[in-house]
């Protein structure tokens, strides 16, 4: 028997020149000719959990305060938590290390569920354009922050890490699915912009920059 | 190619740079910045087409796209508005609508038979005999200048789309446009400004008047369209024209692009929290006899042609105005050396002292309260004739350009669509917009202001306005701008003369639809006594301008024929597309979003023929054979790999999910146990079925469920819509594309799964209905469910979805003694059918309840704590023996199968075919039909009528149902 390896909705055309593997999953670090940005970096081997629960706020997942109204998110050691709706969050830990998941029924995991990832430097929000009616430059709204709608007309949570014009980002999640036909519209909105698949050492960056 | 002006500082052309393109097969050259009929007309071509009715010839006229005189087929593409189309190098640009040359068209014979049509004469004539009205139809389609597009053309460039946000989007960049952005945006919010030219300026940008002691219209233009520059926070599209205003302040429109641009043609979706609009005006056109023919054009086509292009318009001219703007620019043209005849005026007073006192220095001739009555010449102005407004004195003059306007009219459109409402001014003459959508507002000359610094002081005024509504400005503020604006100059009184005094025989009202003044007398006359009706009746408006020369003109001609005393009859309402563009702009980049499986490659790779199912896309053959005989047959005896994981998996948990559960699904769900899958069905309000599949209890009030590939993506929504008002706590997690689904089946697959599990599946342990959950090399958890869709031996795996491609590849390998082979979802059609397992959709639609499909045994009537969504229904419809009923039957004399959909017939259609295919596991055709209740009888015979099968019925025999294995013992074993 071959090597048991996990296989991500995302493929990327460029060539990898440094990977690891992590969990059964072949994670490119970076490839050839990344560029300046925009990046578009794979981060579906991310742990991602959906909690429900009714009294969402008598709740510290992971020593963490829950936001109290949707749309909004927190960031903190590397894990963020976005309030979706009255009774539900989910949480990305961008961590190296997994978590284990709480021992609370409420808790599922669903790293397998979407595709997961981000969209790091300039212009990324032009290219978000192309494809979403979103506003994510709404001065009203303070980083991070949720957005659940259609991008490319695929729903989507999308949290926005960063306006800052230096260092702007976005992390994306959508039905596992629609990996291939999304990569092809962002890449294909981000053409006119130089956005190019970047591994995942530009995201660690981008993060430690926060 | 004529000299150009290059001295002017309005221009918009570099002279230095040649275009070349093809017209005619003859090259041509134009210049940078020269749209194509600008370049035609620095050609000498005066006539640019016919018209589609009379074909009648056809010139420049306003050189703002409101009709299509200048709609030609430019690089195989029809009705280009060559008005509104930069030159580009190598165009090929060519006449439409013309039979011979727009110059010498043999069809133009028909403009003398205009007395045979009338108004409404398709209407009136086209009707009896009826039977003449396709070969007529063919014959005016023919006829008509609708332009010629080869079926297998496509469409050359790049069409993008974008969907930005901002807090004000302004309309129109002229001085009162750039002026509300500029004020808004020192607010510090997001502003939007569209101009629909390449350029900023509006109606200064072309004028070289005094604005100032210092500085000339254009140059205050110049002036604005910098400081909205210096602006960060203003999003500046030019060459975008608005297209559609909808609820919320959602502007659509489209943006040309440049050469550096990334696209040709973009579509524009703009969302924000207010919007002004300050589109300006057009000019209304003066009705007289022959009042399109090429050589008359609107005094900013002829100012614009010179002073943005460098063209002169013509040589000898007469200027037949309503308005100011038409004195300026005779003085303007006259400067540059065009001869003027003469200027007549429809206004007897009013004018610009000033601009009177020039006109006399100059010795141009000018007569106040005349107007042109008719343009002479065959195809092209050779002499215009003249009277006073009553009729009484007349004068004929000769001339090659005649600049003809009854005064302005200003640009409503946006306002219109987005339901503002208009009202009839008497001093302006306009129609005013008077009540606005919320969060709207207008500025400059579309609310009849005339005077520059009254302009841009409405501008800032409306950019306030708009800063209120974002909560950015103060009552105050606005109070202070509207009395600055109060103390400037009002608006001026405006023309009222609709027409010349003529009968109007030639006299049009719309070039598009070659509809004249006699046509809307007609309809008036017929009884068609509002702009809406005339305009259905006698198609005015209706052409590729938009309505732009009608406009305003038909509500106004139409209140004066009918003598009416005050003006309460409206424009007809505007709808999208206020202006015309491609359809590829709105299919803009057109993404497709389809979802595929993990298996997706290795399908693929495997020969797997995929077909869109859905929003999925899945192999459905494995071969050219689309029968699937070998995939089918390897089922039956051996063992095969179906990729399932378009299935719809949930997670349903919390202390109500059973009373949830309960409420969706027909069948009692207390009875679903752990290890133990239970096959339900979930119906609508009516008892129509809308969705199947198989519950499993994972622990204390937590379950995982399945649904159909098509429900996945409504199946959370129906659960939480249908427990609305209960307030019961449970949630839901949607798991479709987080679990793959492999479907191992045949009488082998025991055999090859064992060898990668960690536990007994033997038929003891791990029986028919059961589930288990399990690791694969001890290392992929997988959750497994003993099914028998396809009526064999069965395992369902479902796998976390990146572990699919391992498993994958060890269940081929564990299985290449046995020669396992994919198989698609054509054949799990066939193999389910002839086990009669049903699939919803297919043997079910909208009409069809659980009893129908013969799922009744599902339904537990017993329930006490839930109200079944759709028990009520069905307890009633038990009772009609009269309802569609599902049964299986099988061809007679050795027929092949009919085709899906086949109606079932006596004298009456009875019902039709659901799946029928020629079973290679029974040796005949069998299928499924849905018939009315007294077919569904064993033994019934059915007459079968298929697609195009000229009266030959086929016929088949109700059986009882399955067919195969009807103990269903295979898929127990």
């Amino acid at each position: 028997m071959k090597q048991i390896e996990r296989v991500s909705p995302v493929v990327l055309k460029s060539t990898p020149v440094k990977t690891e593997v992590k969990d059964n999953w072949k994670v490119v670090m970076e490839y050839k000719g990344e560029g300046d940005g925009p990046y578009l970096i794979d981060l579906t081997h991310k742990q991602r959990f959906d909690f429900q629960d009714s009294n969402l706020l008598e709740h510290k997942p992971f020593k963490m305060t829950i936001p109290e109204t949707p749309g909004c998110s927190v960031f903190d050691k590397g894990i963020v938590i976005n309030r979706m709706n009255r009774t539900q969050i989910s949480i990305y830990n961008f961590n190296e290390n997994n978590l284990v998941m709480p021992d609370d029924s409420g808790f599922t995991d669903v790293t397998e569920v979407t595709l997961f990832i981000a969209l790091v430097g300039k212009n990324i929000f032009s290219i978000c354009e192309k494809l979403t009616s979103l506003d994510f430059m709404d001065p009203g709204k303070n980083t991070p922050f949720l957005f659940q709608g259609p991008f490319s007309h695929v729903p989507c949570q999308i949290v926005t890490l960063s306006k800052d014009s230096e260092n702007q980002g976005l992390v994306l999640t959508c039905s596992r699915g629609y990996g291939r036909d999304m990569i092809h519209a962002i890449l294909h909105a981000g053409e006119e912009f130089g956005l190019k698949p970047a591994g995942e050492e530009k995201f660690n960056h981008f993060i430690k920059r926060l | 190619m004529m000299n150009r002006l290059n001295h002017l500082p309005t221009l918009k052309i570099d002279s230095s740079r040649k275009i070349g393109f093809t017209y005619k097969n003859k090259t041509y050259y134009g210049v940078q910045g020269d749209t194509i009929a600008t370049a035609l007309y620095a050609n000498g071509i005066r006539i640019f087409a016919r018209s589609l009715k009379y074909h009648r010839p056809r010139g420049l006229y306003s050189l703002d796209g409101e009709c299509s005189n200048t709609c030609m087929e430019v690089d195989n593409i029809p009705n280009v508005r060559c008005e509104n189309t930069l030159l580009k190098e190598g165009m090929i640009v060519k006449e439409q609508n013309v039979k011979g040359s727009a110059e010498n068209d043999m069809m133009s014979f028909i403009d003398k038979m205009d007395w045979m049509m009338p108004a409404g004469f398709y209407y009136n004539t086209m009707h009896k005999p009826a039977e003449i009205w396709p070969f007529a139809m063919k014959q005016i389609r023919k006829a008509a200048g609708i332009g010629k597009l080869n079926p297998d053309f496509e469409m050359p460039g790049t069409y993008d789309e974008i969907f930005p946000n901002a807090d004000v989007c302004v309309i129109g960049g002229g001085p009162a446009g750039m002026t509300a952005a500029i004020t808004a945006a020192q607010k510090g919010l997001r502003v939007i400004l569209m101009e629909s030219r390449p350029w900023l300026g509006g109606f200064f940008d072309y004028r070289s008047s005094r604005y100032d002691s210092e500085r000339s219209l254009h140059d205050r233009g110049v002036d604005l369209a910098k400081e909205v520059h210096a602006q960060e926070n203003i999003r500046l599209f030019t060459h975008t024209s608005m297209v559609g205003a909808y609820n919320n302040n959602l502007i659509t429109g489209f943006q040309i692009g440049k050469e550096s641009d990334s696209f040709d043609q973009r579509y524009i979706e703009i969302r924000a929290k207010s919007v002004i609009v300050a589109t300006g005006c057009i000019e209304r056109p003066l009705i007289f006899d022959h009042n399109e023919k090429p050589g008359i054009m609107q005094i900013g086509c002829a100012l614009r042609l010179a002073n943005t292009y460098g063209v002169m318009p013509g040589n000898k001219s007469v200027f037949s105005i309503g308005h100011d703007l038409g004195l300026e620019a005779a003085i303007e043209l006259h400067d540059l050396g065009l001869k003027i005849e003469l200027i007549a005026d429809i206004r007897a007073d009013g004018q610009d002292p000033a601009l009177l006192q020039k006109i006399e220095e100059k010795n141009i001739p000018l007569l106040k309260g005349w107007v042109a009555c008719r343009a002479n010449g065959n195809k092209r102005v050779k002499s215009v004739e003249l009277s006073s407004i009553d009729g009484l004195i007349s004068k004929k003059i000769s001339c090659d350009l005649i600049v003809a306007s009854a005064g302005m009219t200003p640009v409503t459109g946006p306002v219109t669509i987005a339901q503002g409402k208009l009202k009839y001014d008497s001093h302006t003459g306009f129609f005013l917009a008077d009540k606005l959508p919320e969060k709207m507002h207008v500025a400059g000359r579309l609310i009849g202001l005339n005077d520059p610094v009254s302009i841009e002081t409405s501008g800032v005024s409306a950019g306030l306005k708009a800063a209120f509504d974002c909560q950015s400005c103060s009552v105050e503020e606005i109070g202070e701008a509207n009395k600055k604006l109060e103390n400037l100059p009002a608006p001026p009184r405006g023309t009222k003369l609709v027409t010349a005094p003529v009968k109007g025989r030639k006299s049009f009202i719309c070039f598009d639809e070659d509809t004249t003044i006699k046509n809307i007398n007609q309809a008036i006359e017929k009884g068609f006594d509002v702009p809406e009706l005339i305009k259905r009746f006698t198609s005015a408006g209706t052409g590729p301008g938009q309505g732009g020369i009608p406009g305003h003109n038909l509500p106004l001609y139409v209140a004066k024929y009918q003598a009416l005393s005050d003006i309460s009859i409206k424009p007809t309402t505007t709808r999208p597309p206020l202006v015309p563009t491609l359809l590829s702009t709105y299919a803009g980049t057109n993404h497709i979003m389809l979802k595929t499986t993990p298996m997706d490659k290795m399908q693929r790779e495997d020969g797997g023929i995929f077909r869109n199912i859905g929003v999925w896309q899945r192999a459905r053959y494995f071969s050219d054979d689309f029968s699937c005989k070998k995939e089918i047959e390897n089922i039956r005896s051996n063992v095969g790999m179906l990729d399932a994981s378009t299935l719809g998996k949930f997670r349903i948990h919390g202390p109500d999910s059973l009373k949830a559960l309960q409420r969706v699904f027909v069948s009692d769900m207390s009875k679903v146990q752990k290890g133990r899958v239970k096959y339900s069905a979930m119906c609508n309000d009516d008892g129509c079925v809308i969705d199947d599949g198989v519950i499993t209890k994972l622990g204390d009030n937590d379950y995982y469920f399945t649904t159909s590939t098509g429900r996945a993506g409504q199946t959370v929504e129906w659960i939480r819509y249908h427990t609305r008002y209960d307030k019961w706590d449970f949630h839901m997690v949607n798991l479709t594309d987080a679990m793959g689904v492999i479907n191992l089946s045949g009488p082998n697959a025991r055999k090859v799964l064992e060898k990668i599990v960690d536990i007994d599946i033997s038929n003891e342990t791990f029986g028919f209905s059961e589930y288990k959950e399990l690791y694969i090399q001890e290392c992929i958890p997988a959750k497994a469910m003993r099914l028998g869709f396809v009526g064999e031996l069965s395992y369902e795996l479902h796998l976390p979805s990146s572990y699919m491609q391992a498993v994958w590849l060890m269940l081929k390998e564990a299985g290449k003694e046995f020669n396992i082979q994919n198989f698609g979802v054509e054949a799990q059609n066939v193999l389910r059918m002839e086990k009669c397992h049903i699939i919803l959709g297919q043997e079910s639609e909208q009409r069809t309840n659980l009893l129908d499909v013969g799922l009744g045994f599902l339904w537990d009537r017993t329930k006490a704590d839930a109200k079944t969504v759709g028990a009520v229904a069905l307890a009633q419809a038990e009772k009609d023996k009269s309802r569609l009923k599902l049964v299986g039957f099988k061809m007679e004399n050795n027929s092949r199968a009919p085709h899906d959909g086949s109606l079932i017939v006596d004298e009456k259609v009875r019902g039709y075919v659901c799946t029928a295919r020629d079973s290679f596991s029974l040796n005949e055709a069998v299928g499924m039909a849905l018939v009315e209740g007294p077919l569904s009888k064993i033994g019934t015979k059915l007459e079968i009528f298929e697609d195009e099968c000229n009266g030959k019925l086929m016929y088949g025999k109700v059986v009882k149902m399955p067919f195969y294995d009807p103990e269903g013992s295979r898929m127990k074993m």
